[in-house]
């Protein structure tokens, strides 16, 4: 894949660099723009910096309108990959391979729709680069029905499996070190999913597995972005995060199967204050049921094969609650997860046709979730979860106990 | 024989969890608040602190980042009358919360999690 580039100020060394993945973003792309040269410039004023927005030839103009978003003295870069290839990873394996060339030493990633990046979001993600640290995730406050695939999955897990609690796997904005990029250009695990939505979850699970030191950097605001209704907007990223959650774990189960319970990660920042709450975002409890009652009669034969009769007997049960009253315990919720785990360790039904299978049941679990802490705050929500991932800790050895007879 | 730092302001408590958690065959030190719990540390070399959120003289989540700062990998168990500390971003540094009881059913059952708790090397 050869990218295209434009490097108007000819940077070849650069300290620091953010990175702005895009793909049709022309309205929204000006303000992280902006708000990124202002951490550059207040924060690591003395370093070498640039501010690169790696795109997927978007047809909007996202090019022009961040290569003229000011930045002061701060210079940009713009990279895309070809006409037609798109995906998010690809855009991140063309900064990996330019933060190399640069000889940068930290790297800071924020998504192109952040509405509520401030300057210091760029300090947080940053700093700990410079102190020893490899990878940094974000401590933001999310709505609860926000980033429902980090909640029901991608977070519990990910700590279940590798014993690291990173509250936001896939949050989009995070920050890592040069030695790491260059780490991810090497990797041999690259796949078609990683190339796309599947980038997140792999960044890291490579970074967990590889013995990079991890924080989490409190970033004060809440992260406000393009609004999604749980119900609505699934979309591919689903297939993508969830089929690399699952190769990975082939690739690392001699790490995840020797490893107990699970340790909080080290916290950079402490202290910020006050901490907004984000706005609301709409789920719409009617198409979660519709989604999940359709699903379970389409994929029920591939049901059959995937659970043992124990789960299958559990999982009809939970079909025949009504809405108001669906409910999706986190343990079944959990050997469901396993079972697909282990699905498509052994291949017995076609990967693909088993993560549409688990679609629905993810409706579900999204349901159960939005039953269980309707009338609870953002913080009470989050205690929820936290016993969630505790239960997933719990049931682990089911999955341990099956990974190797698969 | 691992050995359990319970830190908090009320002696009732510290008796009770001195006499419970060495029945359950742990070594105990005592600290009445989280001043000097740097120094504290290095003389009782704890394998889990327990530490009270709420105390006259300082604050435990403070104490706790005072830890992290220092000890990053000693476990600490947040443990408060109050369950409203444990939605407090600042509880997510601690490796478990627990909502103080008469019965340490809960505490224990954590002490021993924290203490099996292993995330091997890479290899």
């Amino acid at each position: 894949m050869k990218a295209y580039e434009e490097n108007p100020d000819g940077i070849k060394k650069a300290d620091i660099v953010v990175g702005i993945p895009s793909y049709n973003e022309a309205d929204l792309i000006a303000y992280p723009t902006q708000q990124a040269a202002l951490g550059l410039k207040e924060y690591f004023g003395n370093m070498d910096s640039v501010i690169i927005n790696c795109d997927n030839n978007s047809t909007d103009g996202t090019r022009d309108v961040f290569m003229n978003a000011d930045t002061g003295a701060i210079p940009k870069m713009y990279i895309s990959t070809p006409e037609g290839v798109k995906g998010k990873g690809n855009n991140f394996r063309n900064l990996f391979k330019k933060v190399v060339e640069l000889e940068a030493r930290a790297i800071v990633v924020v998504d192109a729709d952040l509405k509520s990046i401030t300057p210091r979001w760029i300090k947080n993600l940053g700093e700990p680069l410079f102190n020893d640290f490899g990878y940094v995730t974000p401590l933001y406050v999310r709505h609860k029905y926000d980033g429902t695939i980090t909640n029901n999955i991608a977070y519990p897990f990910t700590r279940c499996l590798y014993g690291r609690r990173v509250r936001q796997p896939i949050g989009g904005d995070f920050g890592f070190s040069g030695r790491l990029a260059e780490l991810y250009t090497r990797s041999k695990l690259w796949d078609e999913d990683v190339s796309l939505f599947g980038i997140d979850i792999w960044m890291t699970t490579v970074a967990m597995n590889e013995g990079i030191p991890i924080c989490q950097t409190f970033m004060g605001r809440p992260k406000v972005h393009k609004p999604k209704d749980p119900a609505s907007d699934l979309g591919p990223m689903f297939r993508q995060v969830v089929g690399t959650i699952f190769k990975l774990m082939d690739e690392y189960h001699e790490h995840w199967e020797k490893t107990r319970w699970s340790k909080p990660t080290a916290i950079f920042g402490f202290g910020l204050g006050e901490v907004e709450m984000p706005p609301p975002v709409t789920v719409t409890k009617e198409k979660l049921y519709e989604k999940f009652r359709k699903g379970f009669s389409t994929y029920w034969d591939i049901y059959k094969v995937i659970f043992s009769g124990e789960s299958l007997q559990k999982i009809r049960e939970i079909a025949s609650l009504d809405m108001d009253r669906f409910e999706m315990p986190t343990a079944v919720w959990a050997k469901i997860l396993f079972d697909f785990a282990l699905c498509s360790k052994k291949q017995t039904v076609d990967i693909d046709k088993a993560i549409d299978a688990l679609i629905p049941l993810y409706y579900g679990m999204t349901l159960s979730f939005v039953n269980k802490t309707e009338g609870m705050s953002i913080q009470q929500a989050e205690e929820f979860l936290e016993d969630m991932c505790q239960v997933f800790e719990e049931t682990k050895p089911y999955l341990v106990d099956r990974w190797d007879q698969a | 024989m691992s050995k359990i730092l319970v830190v908090d302001d009320e002696k009732h408590i510290r008796l009770l969890y001195a006499e419970e958690l060495e029945e359950e065959g742990y070594d105990v030190a005592l600290a009445s608040d989280g001043t000097g719990i740097g120094e504290c540390i290095e003389k009782e070399s704890p394998d889990v602190v327990v530490l009270d959120i709420k105390m006259v003289n300082s604050n435990g989540l403070d104490i706790l980042q005072e830890i992290r700062n220092t000890y990053y990998n000693l476990p600490v168990i947040l443990c408060s009358a109050y369950g409203s500390y444990k939605v407090d971003i600042k509880s997510i540094a601690a490796d478990a919360y627990v909502v103080k009881s008469s019965d340490l059913t809960e505490l224990k059952k954590k002490i021993s999690q924290v203490l099996e708790a292993k995330i091997p090397e890479p290899g």
